[in-house]
Parts: structure tokens; sequence; C-alpha cells
């Protein structure tokens, strides 16, 4: 079928040819060396977020020893572990697309996804504090709406942290059942530590067909508990620690909501992980623009996922004008947060749809790392206007039929400032130190992917012919 | 997976345009079987015109029943065609190539069918203009752009005049091989309708650019039509059941569970039919089937969430409406019967790939999906009406009259009476994208391993 | 000045793309000769020249129309007749979006298709030089000439290439 009779000599489409192939031991050997070393920069940078992140956590003990005994005050931590939940937890799904959809471009990708697995920590240690001022399902006698209708008092705390952790280690297991090959390219041809950290943890693989199927079935069974973790992790946190605080607010398409937007941060933050390490560990070789172009429809896609979950919640309660939806629509809308609403909706759904939309931005790595940018900080804000008010409405007014006093805006202190950037910080630096651990594409996964998608000469125009193995 | 066959196009054409070329013998009679239910139909359907409402089981205080969840359920089927032709073609899935069509038709019909049923169901359907359309200048009425029941003819609309463009604009290379092949006043029909059609590379760049522009402007068009029908029920908030957040995305993953089974349906019966063993095969089942189980399993999450959610409030009429729902005679067995035919009977049997490559299996098994979601709306629509509430002096059961099961039948008469009278004229399976299949894959070895490949243009 | 046009026939592809560079190398400008195929092949596969089109002008142009007619027509009935119906403001945004949502992707969708239309140079009621094999697999290379003296030199590439046969027009 493919035709090389005439030799290249026609004039020139204006088509490019794919970009050519590299050599499986090039792979190995240019990707484990990314691991080692690291400049000045990198260094300085590590060291600075490093700091941030302990002094997120120092105002995180601070607050709870000064503002333990007082719910009210705990939005912005809550509203954290909700974007941090849906960055760290969102970003490895993007590693599972190959198996759903065979798709070849994920490949090089799935590495840099699934290290966003241990940014989950950072998740996990919001929530320990937050877990222990949650109020529980029973207090003055009275029980308060939830999804627990006759479960014991501390359900939520139990069964959230119970998931959050199960969702932190079925990560870390998504992401090592992926990587024993690459342990054991480290241990071929890198030095020292990490040689001797890749022999360890490389477990004798060589590479044998049982191996290789055994690899196989892993990726897809953890993978698919992780979304099954991730379903469940998000629905719990976006009712227990937001829905159910709020007496009258019912809206069935919430956990929904918060885990599409999720998956839209997740998919974000792998466009930047992805950028700055092509760009400063030059990748471009490996990353090729095919795989921001199919990132882009996936963000876009997502991004107007977003406005139809959200339209299709809004719209029920302002069509009903009923006393609790009215209640709902003025505390998360137009009342305390009508600022971080508004900021969340331009940056969440707006400015990136506008920038997603053309094909250039798509097909280039520049705006699309601006609008991922813009997509994080329109989830912090979105995160920030439906947590902070569900909870600021003081415990005692939790029985009541919706809500008849709305509270104040609630403006985040010194201490939920510096928890915010540590919070953020920390998912960052446990990004940039996994980097000089293991190789921050797949080895396996880039030779694969060369294995399977050749450039051809198609009679005389350029193609690539991509192998679709069952 | 895709297993490569080599298929010389004259005979593709021969085969795929046999409904065309040459009549089959099934044709005639069951045309005119259909032709005959489908005039009893408008027969009672002129009667209850004339007659009025009254003689439909509609009475205080359900008056929303077998015709609007009928409504309900082909605005589902309609979703059908953009899901696959669409979403398949965006996502760059070989194996969509021969159902496009079928699947596009299929939204074209069922949206033209439920269409008729909030028009009669209006009692006097002449009425309904004024309701709709901003004309009655002379008496400065308009329409109440508030109310979903305008918002639903608008989106319905769009999405029918959409869909119908589509498929004419994915037709027009098929309707050029039409022309190549027929003499006398077929030719000219076909001249005429391919509008010159040739086969030069900017006309093909057309079809491909322009189909990939068409199915990301329908995709929207698509997940609003359901959502906006779920607003009908959504936006009152006197309703138990019906005042959900999640009714819209519900809807929607619905409507693509009993659409693209309805398309599996079909498949079965135009690969029997028409003998199109080589074009329609049992690795587009397995693949329709695969399709089925993730949206089957998103569905039943999305149940699950409007079931909690409902009794989250903990409102006595909430959780009474529940209980009549789901444990009272006869709800309860057609709610079984619902959640046994739309999830827990198919959806185990799809896991097996025996099954998902069986046709036989595949075809009951869809119906199976289609009966279960008739009914979900059913259970949606009506218990929510029925249940005895305070300081209502009459109720009835609501049982549905001889006339609205007579019509309710017709319905499906009627579009497979349009489906094949369509397929008298056109070709159900899309030809040239049949061909493109077979020039866009190749096989490639990888070692000693003969791997199925696709042809991606660089770009 | 009579236009006439020549049409070579092939049964593979390979060969029409040799007659494709023949003829360009025998300095037959681009545009006066063209590849005619039963189905889409990628772009390029003949070294034909890529067709430019503006295809994506047209949905942002009708969307542009829809959005705008929606206002109006959104707005003006309501104020035209102004009846409060479940509470909501007489200018009810929220509803009003639905609508001018609507509209905007019909105006959209109808744009794009007389694009695609316009932009595949259809309707072409003299469609010129054909054969009905093309769509039974075969490719065609048709040549147009304002001047009949290259008619030769057209044939004898056409014919080195392989072409089973030549239809004059």
């Amino acid at each position: 079928m493919a035709s090389e009779t005439v030799a290249a000599g026609h004039e020139a489409t204006d088509h490019h040819a794919p970009p050519p192939q590299v050599a499986a031991e090039v792979i190995a050997r240019e990707l484990v060396a990314t691991t080692i070393g690291a400049s000045g920069r990198f260094k300085a940078w590590a060291w600075i977020l490093g700091a941030l992140s302990i002094a997120g956590i120092v105002a995180l003990i601070l607050k709870f020893i000064d503002q333990g005994d007082d719910s009210t005050k705990w939005g912005y931590v809550a509203a954290m572990v909700s974007f941090l939940l849906s960055v760290a937890g969102g970003a490895p799904m993007v590693s599972m697309a190959p198996v759903v959809a065979k798709a070849n471009w994920v490949r090089p990708v799935t590495r840099i996804a699934s290290i966003f697995s241990f940014a989950g920590i950072a998740t996990v240690i919001m929530l320990i504090p937050l877990v222990a001022i949650l109020p529980p399902l029973v207090t003055e006698g009275a029980r308060r709406r939830t999804v627990w209708y006759i479960a014991p008092d501390y359900s939520p705390h139990f069964w959230t942290t119970l998931g959050l952790v199960l969702l932190l280690l079925t990560g870390i297991m998504l992401f090592y059942s992926a990587a024993l090959p690459d342990f054991a390219s480290m241990r071929d041809h890198s030095t020292g530590w990490r040689q001797r950290l890749g022999k360890r943890l490389a477990r004798g693989w060589v590479g044998t067909d049982v191996q290789w199927r055994t690899l196989r079935m892993r990726i897809g069974m953890f993978g698919t508990f992780y979304f099954l973790i991730l379903v469940f992790v998000n629905f719990l946190i976006s009712t227990d620690f937001g829905q159910s605080l709020v007496p009258g607010w019912r809206d069935a398409i919430f956990p929904m909501y918060h885990t599409v937007s999720g998956f839209q941060a997740g998919v974000a933050a792998v466009v930047i992980a992805l950028y700055f390490s092509r760009k400063y560990m030059k990748l471009e070789k490996y990353v090729h623009l095919d795989a921001f172009w199919s990132l882009g429809r996936l963000l876009f896609a997502l991004t107007l996922l977003w406005i139809y979950f959200f339209y299709s919640s809004f719209i029920v309660f302002w069509y009903g004008r009923s006393a609790n939806d009215i209640a709902t629509l003025e505390l998360l809308i137009k009342g305390p947060m009508i600022y971080a609403f508004i900021g969340g909706l331009v940056l969440m759904w707006f400015v990136p749809w506008w920038i997603l939309i053309w094909n250039k931005v798509r097909r280039g790595t520049g705006a699309m790392v601006v609008g991922s940018f813009i997509i994080l900080i329109g989830l912090l804000l979105d995160r920030i206007r439906t947590f902070v008010p569900a909870w600021s409405v003081p415990p005692e007014r939790i029985h009541e039929k919706w809500l008849t006093v709305i509270p104040d805006t609630y403006w985040p202190t010194v201490f939920d400032v510096l928890i915010i950037v540590g919070g953020i910080s920390m998912v960052a630096v446990i990004v940039m130190l996994m980097t000089r651990v293991i190789p921050v594409l797949s080895v396996w996964q880039v030779q694969e992917f060369n294995l399977l998608a050749k450039p051809i000469k198609y009679i005389k125009g350029h193609a690539t012919l991509v192998a679709k193995p069952d | 997976m895709q297993q490569r066959r080599e298929l010389d196009q004259v005979y593709t054409n021969r085969k795929l345009l046999n409904g065309q070329l040459d009549t089959p013998k099934w044709w005639l009679p069951t045309v005119v079987t259909l032709g005959l239910i489908v005039m009893i139909g408008i027969a009672v359907i002129l009667v209850m015109v004339n007659k009025g409402l009254g003689v439909t089981g509609l009475a205080r205080p359900v008056y929303w029943g077998l015709f609007i969840t009928t409504f309900v359920f082909w605005v589902g089927i309609s979703h059908a065609g953009i899901m696959i032709s669409a979403i398949l073609r965006l996502t760059q899935a070989e194996w969509r190539r021969p159902v496009t069509r079928a699947a596009e038709l299929l939204t074209v019909f069922s949206l033209l069918t439920a269409l008729v049923f909030p028009l009669i169901h209006a009692g006097r359907p002449w009425r309904i203009a004024y309701w709709i359309m901003p004309y009655d200048v002379a008496r400065g009425i308009y329409p109440n752009i508030r109310s979903p029941l305008i918002m639903d003819p608008v989106a319905i609309g769009t999405y029918l005049t959409g869909s119908t463009l589509f498929l004419y604009i994915a037709l027009l290379p098929d309707l050029g091989n039409l022309r190549d092949r027929t003499t006398g006043w077929r030719n000219a029909m076909y001249t005429v309708l391919s509008l010159g059609w040739r086969g030069n590379p900017r006309q093909w760049k057309m079809q491909t650019v322009g189909g990939i522009l068409l199915s990301a402007l329908m995709l929207p068009i698509f997940v609003s039509v359901h959502s906006i029908v779920s607003w009908d029920f959504a936006i009152a908030s006197a309703v138990e059941g019906w005042h959900s957040t999640i009714f819209a995305p519900y809807f929607v993953i619905g409507a693509v569970h009993s659409g693209v089974s309805a398309v599996v349906t079909m498949m079965a019966l135009m690969r029997w039919l028409w003998k199109w063993d080589d074009f329609i095969r049992p690795e587009h089942f397995d693949a329709l089937a695969r399709l089925l189980i993730v949206v089957a399993t998103g569905w039943l999450g999305f149940t699950f969430l409007e079931l909690t959610f409902a009794l989250y409030g903990q409102d006595a009429p909430e959780i009474a409406l529940r209980e009549m729902q789901m444990f009272q005679w006869p709800w309860n067995g057609l709610f079984i019967l619902f959640f046994l035919t739309a999830y827990a009977i198919p959806v185990p049997m799809w896991l097996f790939k025996r099954v998902r490559t069986n046709i036989a299996l595949m075809f009951w098994t869809s119906i199976l999906v289609n009966i279960g979601m008739w009914l979900e709306r059913f259970l949606i629509i009506v218990p929510g009406l029925a249940r005895r509430t305070p300081f209502v002096y009459t109720w009835e059961a609501y049982r549905p009259s001889p006339v609205e099961w007579t019509i309710f039948i017709w319905s499906f008469a009627w579009v497979t009476f349009l489906m094949l009278l369509f397929s008298k004229f056109f070709p159900l399976v899309p030809l040239f994208e049949q061909k493109e299949s077979q020039v866009f894959t190749d096989d490639v070895m990888i070692g000693r391993a003969k791997v199925p490949a696709i042809v991606r243009e660089a770009d | 000045m009579s236009t006439q046009s020549i049409l070579g026939l092939f049964q593979q592809p390979e060969p029409a793309a040799d007659a494709m560079d023949g003829l360009k190398e025998a300095g037959f400008e681009l545009g006066t000769f063209d590849v005619l195929t039963g189905t889409p092949y990628p772009e390029g596969a003949f070294g034909e020249h890529v067709p430019q089109h503006r295809l994506f002008r047209y949905p942002a142009f009708g969307a542009i129309i829809g959005f705008t007619l929606s206002i109006f027509l959104t707005s003006v009935t309501q104020l035209a007749y102004p009846m409060v119906t479940g509470g909501k403001p007489i200018l009810s945004l929220f509803a009003m979006l639905i609508i001018m949502y609507e509209m905007t992707m019909l105006s959209g969708v109808i744009a794009t298709v007389v694009g695609i239309v316009i932009e595949s140079r259809l309707p072409n009621m003299k469609p010129g030089i054909y054969d009905t094999r093309i769509t039974e697999g075969w490719i065609g290379v048709v040549v147009t000439f304002d001047d009949d003296s290259k008619v030769a030199d057209a044939e004898g590439v056409l014919n080195r290439a392989g072409a089973l046969e030549i239809k004059h027009a």
C-alpha cells in the first residue's frame, strides 16, 4: 500500500513530514540521563517551593491550634482539599486514556500524569485537621441531612479519610506498575543511588512475555480501581465537606460537577508539567506537538462540559424559586462570593474557551500553557466560591429547612493565604523532585510509541501509519 | 480487532446499492403492511383530534402520560445519530464507518416522530403555531420564551434542521455514485441531487473538513436538546421527583444509551435484510457493545445520584413518591422490569466477547435496553403526577387507553416505514466511507505479528 | 476561446500519481490539472495541489448573524407582549440565553453547510469530462487547456504514466 516507487522530488505541499523516529537505545539512554543533575535554576525553585510548602504546613498547624474549635473559619482549607484533590487526583486519569481509547499520542505523557499521584500527599495533609473539625452527623440530638441516612455518626470522617488514603496508594501503585520497565532501564543505564534504586524497584524485570502481560493487566486493574476510588472520593468531598453543611442545598449534579472540573484541572496540570519538562529537559524529540494538540482538544471539551454542568444546575435553581432554591443561589452565587464566582466563570470557561477554540493555539504550546494556568486559577476560585460559603454557615443552623441568614463574605487570613500557597507549592515541588528519581517520560512507552507509529510515504504524500494492536 | 479485509469497489457498489438498484423481495410487502399500520394510526389521531383528549386515559392529576413518555423516548433515540457520527468522527474511531448514515437517519426520522406527540397532545394542534412562532403581529401575541415548552421546539427544530443538512452533505458522494449507476429518470434525479459531484481533491477535502466542523457544531446541539427536554420537568418545583439539577446530563446519557442500542438493533436488521455480512461485521457490534457498557454504567451512576439526592433532602413527599415508585404495585413491577431490561440483563451479558460478537444476542439485548429506557421515562413522568397529594379531590390511576396504545404503535411503524422508504432511494451504508476505510487502513508487520494499522494524515 | 479537457483513466493510484508528476514536469500550471477519485485519499497522496479554503469563516459569520437575530427576537417579542409568568422578569436573560444559543448554533450550522457547498464549487451543473468508473475505484486525471497545441503533450504524459484509456471533451 505504501508506495515508494517514485523518489522524492515532487513539489512540496504545505505538509511537513512527521517527526523522525529515534532508536530505542537512544531513547533509554537520553531519558535516563535527564534524571541526573539539575540546573541552578531548578535547585533554586525547588528550595523556594519547598520552603513555601513547609510554611504552609506550619500555618496549618498554627491555625488548628488557634481556630480548631470554630468550623466556620475552615472554608479555605476545605477549598484547598478539593482543589488539590482535583489537580493531583485528576491528572493521573490522563494516563488511563490509552487503555480506553487506544490512543497513541498519550503514551509519552502517561508518566508525567501518574507522577501527580504522589502529590496526593498534599491533599492528605490538608485533610487531617479538616476531618477533626467536620461536625459529626448528629449534633445536639438532631441529624443533619446527608447521604448517610442511617449510618454511624462519624461515617463521613472515616470514609473520606479511607478513600483519600486509598486513592493515594492506588495512584502510587498505578505509577509503580507502569514504571517497572523504567526502573530496569535505570538499573541498566544509570549510576550511583539511582542505579541501586532501579535495581531494587525493578524486581528482576527483564521483559519476558509473561512480565509484559502482567504489567498490562496491572495497569488496567489499578487504572480501573483508581478511577472508581477517584469518583467515590469526589462524591464524598463534594457532599460531606460541601453540600451537607448547608441546610437546603440539594444539588444532585454537584458531585459530577466536582469530578468533571477535577478532570479539567488534572489535564491542565499535565499540560503545564509537560510544557516545562519538554522545554527545560529538551524533550522536543519525544513529546511531539501531537500530544499538545490532543490534550488541547480534551481540555476544550472539558471546558465546555464545565459550563454545561454549571448551567444545568443553575437553571433549575433559578426557575425553581422555592425558598431553598433562592437561598442556595444567594449563598453560592449572588451572595458573599460573587467575585470568586465571576472570576471562576470567566477563568474556568470563558477565557479558556476563547483561547482553546483556535486550531493554531492547540497546535502550539505557548498559549496552551497560558490557558492551563488560567484554568487552574479559575478552579481555585470556583472551589473557594463553593466551599468557603458552605463552611461559613454556623453549625447551629445546620438543622434548618433552608438557609435563612446568608453568612458574610469570609476573607482569607494570613494563615489561609500561606496554606493555599503552601499546598500549591507542595504539589509543584513533589512533581519536580520526582523527575529526579525517574525519567519524566516513560522510556518503554516512548519506545512503544515509536514502534507503533511509523512515518510513511503514502503514494506521494506524507502520513503516519499507526498500528492498533488489540 | 479490526480485521482488515480487501473489498473490491465494484463489489462494494453492487452490494451496498442493492436496495436502490434492485429491490429485495421482502421490501414491497413490508412497506405495504407498515403503510397500513401507519394509515390506521393517522386515522386514530384524526379521531382523537375530532373527539378531544377525552378518548385518552389522561385525567386529573395525570396530564402527561403515554404521549409525553413516547415523545421523550423518541427524542432519546434521536441521540444515536450525532453520538455515532459526530463523537466517533472526532475521536477518529474507524469502526463508525458503516453505521454513520443509518444512525443519522434514525435521528432525523425519530425527531420527526417525536415532534408529533406534543403536537397531538395539545388537543388542538392547529393552535400550537402561535405558541411557538412569533407571527401574530395583528393581535400582538407572542410566544413566552421563559417557558421550556417553547425552548423545546426551538431546540428540536435546530437539531432536526442540522441533522438533515448533515445527512445531506455526507450523502453527496454517494449520490454521485448512484448517478453513475443509474439511467433514465433516476439518473436525472441523482444528477440534480448530487449537485454535480466529481470527486476532486477540493470536494473531498470539504467532505473531511466540513464533516469534522459540522460534527463539532452538532455536538453542542445534541447535548442541548435532551437537556432542554429534561427541563420541561426539572424546573417544575411543585412535582416531586422532577425538580433535580442532575436531570439534564442524566437525560442526555440515558438518551445515548437508548440511541446507541437502537443503532445496534438497526445494524442487525440491516445485516440480515440486505445481507451486508461483509460490511456490518461482528467486530462492529463488539465495538458498539464496549461503548454501551461504558455509557450504560455511566448512566447507572447518574441514576444512583438522582435517587440519592432525591432522598437526601429527607422531605416526606419525596420519600413517599420514591416508596410508591419502587414498592407499590403496579409501579414496583414496572420498576423491576425497568432495572432488569435497562441494565441488569444486557450489561453483564455484554461483558462476554462471545455475546458481543453474536449478532442475534446483540439484537435482542439492544431491544431490551429500549424497553427499559422507555419504562424509565414513564417512571419519571407519571408517578410524580399520580401520587395522592393533599387538596387534590379527584385522582384516578392512569391507564393508557387503546387510542394511546395505537398511536404509540403507530410511531414505531412510522419510523420503520420512513427508513424503508428512504432505503429505496438512498444507500443506508455510506459507500465512500466504506471505501475510505479501505484506503486508510493497512497491516503492519511488527516482528512476526501482523497488526492492523490506520493511516493518519501528517499535520 | 474554447476550453477543452482530456481525462486519463488509471486503475491504480501510483501511475495516476506519476501522471500528476509528469504533468507538473511538462510545465502544466497548477490548477489546470486535477485528480478525480471515488474515495478520499490522504492529502498530497497524488502530489496534487492542496486546495485552500475559507470554510472556517462561514460558521463564525452564521453564528454572529444568528446571535444578533436571536437577541432581537427574544427581547422584542417579550417587550411587545409583556406578560409576567412564574414571577420572572420580562427580559429573563437566563431563559433568553437558551433560545439565543439554539438560534446561534442553527445559523452556524446552516452557514457551514452553505460554506461546504460553495467551497466544494458546487452546485456545478456542467461538471465537464467524467467517467462513471471513477466511482468504481478508477482514478481519473483531468487536464484542461485553453490552447489546443498542448493536448498532445498531455496525452503523451498520461500514456507514459500508463493510462488505460484517454477521453476527450
